[in-house]
């Protein structure tokens, strides 16, 4: 379980997050809705310190941070235990799609080589990347990368998986590679926070729904009530400039 | 002025400076390296912004980048041993050398601090960033991630600077150090044939530039090979392209020939 408690930041004198409470339940798929600007991303850089926040709590399951005032080793356990898909994939560009995912196994979790050879050509071969073990970065699509991507998440045996926007920099062509992969490892049981702007994928894939704008959850809940009977007025204006129909009538 | 061109005396010089390459190879290794570690200790405050030292590091730089190297051999051989004087310790056994090595060091160093400065600015930040969601600690994203790919940013510059610095021993004879050029003032002056001794001379800084030149394209070729666009593997030789083109054009051998026979 995973429970955030009044998180807030703030860059400068703007403040981004104003006191954020989320609770995730082990094996649930959040996803995180909310206009640019909202502080969505924020939040998910908040939850394993690649952003620093001001004050609050997190806590994974017995384990907890104290925001204000972290020491260095809790960061590190905080990152051990989540893990985290990048917008713009991020992969060590030097290695091989292979060592991308074989790094954090035995450079931090100090898995023998061989072991951690085995381990990631399996989690490649998941994601549908069984043929491109020896492949750089730069030899791959961005559907592809991005699929190395979660390899390399998924490795880590981690207690949650946050995504921050993982299709937003690829072409149209190429997302739904990726959402299905996604959508295979949530049937698997792992817990994951996403970030994303695919309103179908989220309706179908999430479990939970959290509307954000403004540094504050405006409505969460289940997606089906969420999506069709918003009880928020923001929520009513967001999906109605954001559904299909609306954007596409004249 | 000098004696008439004798090609004979150019051979021979040649082989005789072959000797003193030793001390110029010596004094552009020994500063490199030492320029090398200097490099990165000014280089860390200006990455990590570290207020005071960030200025000094600034200081320094902009001394050894806005002095020639000749006026810098000077200062410290014949400043350095005064300011040492001031603390009872005396230098004035110390051979000219280690004053050279250290001279070269520190304007190297200027130059290499900038160099690595760039390169490991050149990495981007999202890397390190996915080290650290991986859960790397700061030293092993620097040491697994940034620094492999820094290097090979970085080797270009690199390759500039030391043959830069190849180059610039030729100043050391100043200080009576008998490197190359000193040993070919020498000869030069005791034979009259001045244009042999210095076409030998440049022949030596040529062969040995160019081999650093291309062992350096050759480990950068390596260390960049995740990069197929920058670095080309298959890029065909001069050689081989000229090969062809001859094939092409004599009758006989291309496809042309055989149809002239026909």
């Amino acid at each position: 379980m995973i429970k955030l408690t009044q998180i807030r930041k703030s860059f400068g004198r703007n403040e981004v997050l104003k006191g954020i409470d989320l609770t995730v339940e082990k094996g649930e798929v959040v996803a995180i809705l909310g206009p640019s600007g909202s502080g969505k991303t924020t939040l998910l850089r908040c939850i394993n310190y690649l952003e620093k926040p001001n004050e609050g709590r997190i806590v994974i399951d017995d384990f907890s941070v104290q925001c204000r005032r972290p020491d260095k080793k809790a960061i590190h356990t905080l990152r051990q235990k989540t893990a985290m898909v990048f917008q713009q994939y991020n992969l060590f560009k030097h290695k091989t799609a292979l060592e991308n995912v074989m790094e954090g196994l035995f450079v931090v979790k100090k898995i023998s080589k061989d072991e951690a050879r085995i381990r990631s050509i399996e989690l490649l071969e998941k994601v549908g990347l069984g043929n491109k073990l020896d492949s750089y970065p730069s030899e791959l699509s961005g559907g592809q990368q991005q699929r190395v991507g979660i390899a390399r998440a998924l490795a880590l045996n981690p207690e949650v998986i946050l995504f921050d926007e993982p299709t937003s920099a690829l072409d149209p062509e190429l997302v739904g590679e990726v959402l299905a992969v996604i959508r295979k490892i949530a049937k698997e049981g792992i817990t994951m926070i996403i970030v994303t702007h695919e309103m179908g994928f989220a309706q179908d894939v999430a479990s939970h729904v959290v509307f954000m704008d403004e540094g504050v959850i405006v409505e969460q809940g289940k997606p089906n009530e969420l999506f069709t009977s918003p009880k928020e007025e923001r929520t009513k204006q967001f999906l109605k400039r954001i559904t299909p129909e609306a954007a596409y009538s004249i | 002025m000098g004696e008439p061109f004798d090609f004979h005396y150019l051979l021979d010089y040649l082989v005789k400076l072959v000797p003193t390459l030793q001390m110029t190879l010596l004094i552009v290794a020994c500063s490199i390296v030492i320029g090398l570690g200097i490099g990165l200790v000014v280089a860390l405050p200006q990455l990590y912004k570290i207020p005071v030292l960030r200025r000094l590091s600034q200081v320094y730089l902009s001394f050894f980048r806005g002095t020639p190297i000749l006026i810098q051999l000077f200062l410290f051989y014949y400043g350095l041993p005064e300011i040492l004087k001031l603390v009872y310790v005396d230098v004035s056994k110390v051979p000219a050398l280690y004053f050279v090595i250290l001279t070269y060091a520190l304007h190297s160093g200027a130059y290499l601090s900038e160099m690595i400065r760039a390169a490991v600015g050149a990495v981007d930040r999202g890397q390190v960033e996915a080290a650290y969601a991986v859960g790397m600690t700061g030293f092993q994203a620097f040491t697994r991630i940034v620094l492999p790919q820094a290097t090979a940013i970085s080797l270009p510059v690199f390759s500039n600077l030391v043959i830069a610095n190849l180059k610039d021993t030729s100043l050391a004879f100043s200080l009576g150090i008998m490197e190359l050029t000193g040993k070919s003032q020498t000869l030069a002056v005791m034979s009259r044939h001045f244009v042999e001794t210095y076409i030998s001379l440049a022949i030596i800084y040529f062969v040995i530039s160019y081999g650093l030149e291309k062992l350096f394209h050759l480990v950068e070729r390596k260390l960049l090979r995740h990069e197929r666009q920058i670095v080309s593997d298959e890029k065909p030789s001069r050689y081989r392209k000229w090969k062809q083109r001859r094939f092409a054009l004599s009758p006989g051998f291309g496809r042309g020939g055989q149809e002239n026979e026909a």
